[in-house]
């Protein structure tokens, strides 16, 4: 029987500065469970830790690299994060996972795609942007709307401008406090929500970011015509163990890290969720 | 198969099963008694109506460390905690709380990922659950009866042990039971007076009353589904509550735990360690936003789960009636009550 509270040892093999606080972290695996854990689909997590700074959970920020690695983006704010962020090239962390659901992969094939990100929620869509970028022909058209606080807490630039150069791919970007070298938008990811032109009645929808955020954004999404058990958001609860035993991350019957992290709007208004 | 031993030669038995493996049975420490693991038979005693804490740290002790390593080594050079696993026996169970492992069993060991932990200390253990005694009065705390559980009720232990006069009447239940019971030379054969007087007092557990309403599974987890934005009934509910989180502690079905690093000296280990919803920082999460801020939202997310949760989720109520947390609790909050005031509501 595998016990399923031990780590097994990742090696960081890249440390990119996203913005201020936010680090991503390229990861790689070798031994008996490599294989297990790379097997990930967009939207699990994996619990990482430190020796003496505890685990967290971080969602998967990238595809799994077939030759035996991934990404994640570390926002600096508590002590393993703090620790984290310390860490050179070639340091070793644990991990264990995946765990979590994944998005509707088959239900959203040929649809428009809507993402609405805020702050570090980008990281746990990018795996599924990645993902539907890669059979880009698949789905119809692709809109991310991502907001964040200041022009410099923007994480992937430069893979974002990669993004907009496929058919029919856009991005709308948006901060709350503009600094000189701003010229877009500013205010909430609501403010841009007049930009978009998918067909709300058949779009899939991602969200996700601060609770504040997605309540408000679906909100507004549901006025523009988006169907509720198509709009998908990725809930954030404090967990412990990742596999449904620890208590921490339930939500009335369900438990954010075995039956989410992503649900549907229909199922969180069964949910009346706390926030 | 039915033994018997006089209960001042209790010592004896506990003896015996000490040098099979480890023992854990009720010592009397300040306050009442308590299960702990026995280093010296004398210390057995049975004069005890339930213990203290529930016997769940059996299986899922307070602590239990998952890895040790050193602050500086590679993680590679980290060690898996190792489990003792030599038989052990756990001794004088009362009726509800060996119905609590069955209901723990669902969660750590059937519901998909299995907790080595729990299922590793469960196949060593042998039960004696031990009738409540008849003669003595219920506690007003316990409802047992209401979670359909009598005070000589023997399914779930793997020997059964009754009160009788000044003696001890021993019963396999299960093969398990019967294997042991078989090897304990310590115990005299019991008479066929002995078998009659253990049944019929399996059958007069049935009219030893505790608190009791009709409970439809149901019924209760629906009706806490509707409740559950009433705001004022849940405020009514928590007004006294301290967030102590004693009720969570002695409770034998609940089950939440942190996984927790703990160093000293360069030395550390990664360990669970029981955690309570009733705290304020049970949901708090590295961002600053905490879902349950509110005390009326802590107690309703407890009594929920309980009772409605569990059962959509598991199809079991998460509560054995032992009165533990009515018992213990500071401010007098009674479970029992607050579904009775929930059916209502």
């Amino acid at each position: 029987m595998q016990n399923s509270y031990l780590p097994q040892k990742a090696v960081i093999e890249d440390i990119i500065q996203e913005s201020p606080d936010t680090k991503t972290f390229t990861l790689s695996l070798s031994g008996d469970k490599a294989d297990s854990i790379l097997k990930y689909k967009p939207g699990q997590f994996l619990m990482l830790s430190l020796p003496g700074y505890g685990e967290a959970p971080f969602t998967f920020a990238s595809l799994p690299d077939p030759n035996g690695g991934f990404q994640i983006s570390v926002r600096r704010i508590g002590a393993l994060t703090k620790a984290l962020h310390t860490l050179k090239i070639k340091a070793i962390v644990g991990v264990r996972g995946p765990y979590g659901n994944t998005f509707p992969l088959a239900k959203m094939k040929h649809k428009d795609l809507l993402f609405v990100a805020g702050g570090c929620g980008i990281a746990p869509l990018r795996s599924l942007i990645q993902y539907a970028l890669k059979q880009r022909k698949a789905y119809g058209k692709i809109e991310i709307i991502y907001g964040c606080r200041t022009p410099k807490d923007r994480f992937y630039k430069e893979e974002m401008e990669l993004w907009e150069k496929n058919k029919d791919t856009q991005t709308h970007l948006t901060v709350d406090e503009p600094d000189p070298t701003w010229h877009g938008e500013r205010g909430v990811v609501c403010v841009l929500f007049p930009k978009i032109k998918l067909n709300p009645k058949t779009s899939f929808v991602f969200l996700c970011g601060p609770a504040i955020m997605i309540k408000f954004a679906i909100r507004d999404l549901l006025k523009l015509g988006f169907r509720e058990e198509n709009i998908y958001a990725s809930l954030e609860r404090h967990m412990q163990c990742g596999t449904g035993k620890c208590g921490h991350c339930y939500i009335k019957d369900k438990y954010v890290c075995r039956d989410g992290p992503n649900f549907s709007y229909s199922e969180m208004k069964q949910l009346e969720i706390e926030s | 198969m039915l033994k018997k031993t006089a209960i001042e030669k209790i010592s004896q038995l506990a003896a015996v099963l000490m040098e099979k493996g480890t023992l854990l049975a009720p010592v009397k420490e300040v306050s009442g008694h308590n299960f702990a693991e026995i280093n010296d038979p004398q210390k057995v005693d049975l004069s005890f109506y339930n213990t203290i804490m529930s016997p769940k740290g059996a299986f899922f002790p307070h602590k239990e460390d998952f890895v040790k390593y050193k602050i500086g080594k590679p993680l590679s050079e980290a060690e898996p905690a190792v489990l003792n696993l030599k038989p052990a026996f756990l001794f004088g169970v009362r009726p509800c709380d060996v119905k609590s492992f069955e209901i723990m069993d669902i969660h750590f060991d059937a519901a998909g990922i299995i907790d080595p932990y729990w299922r590793f200390r469960r196949e060593a253990t042998t039960i004696f659950g031990y009738a409540y005694d008849l003669n003595q009065p219920v506690d007003s705390a316990d409802f047992y009866n209401t979670l359909g559980i009598y005070a000589a009720d023997p399914e779930g232990s793997d020997i059964f042990m009754v009160k009788k006069d000044k003696e001890l009447l021993l019963k396999a239940i299960t093969k398990k039971g019967e294997n042991l019971l078989s090897e304990l030379a310590v115990l005299k054969d019991g008479s066929a007076a002995d078998e009659k007087y253990f049944t019929e007092y399996v059958n007069k557990g049935k009219e030893y009353k505790t608190r009791f309403m009709t409970l439809d599974q149901e019924a209760i987890a629906k009706k806490l589904e509707d409740i559950f934005d009433n705001t004022d009934f849940w405020t009514k509910m928590s007004a006294a509550c301290l967030s102590c989180g004693i009720c969570t502690f002695v409770c034998p079905t609940c089950y939440c735990f942190d996984i927790c690093d703990d160093t000293l000296f360069g030395k550390g280990t990664r360990r669970r360690v029981w955690d309570a919803c009733m705290f304020t920082d049970f949901t708090l999460e590295a961002s600053g936003h905490n879902p349950r801020t509110q005390v009326y939202q802590r107690l309703r997310q407890k009594i929920s789960h309980k009772y409605s949760y569990h059962i959509r989720k598991y199809g079991v109520i998460s509560c054995v009636g032992c009165g533990r947390c009515t018992r213990y609790c500071p401010v007098n909050i009674d479970i029992y009550s607050i579904v009775e005031a929930a059916l209502k509501a």
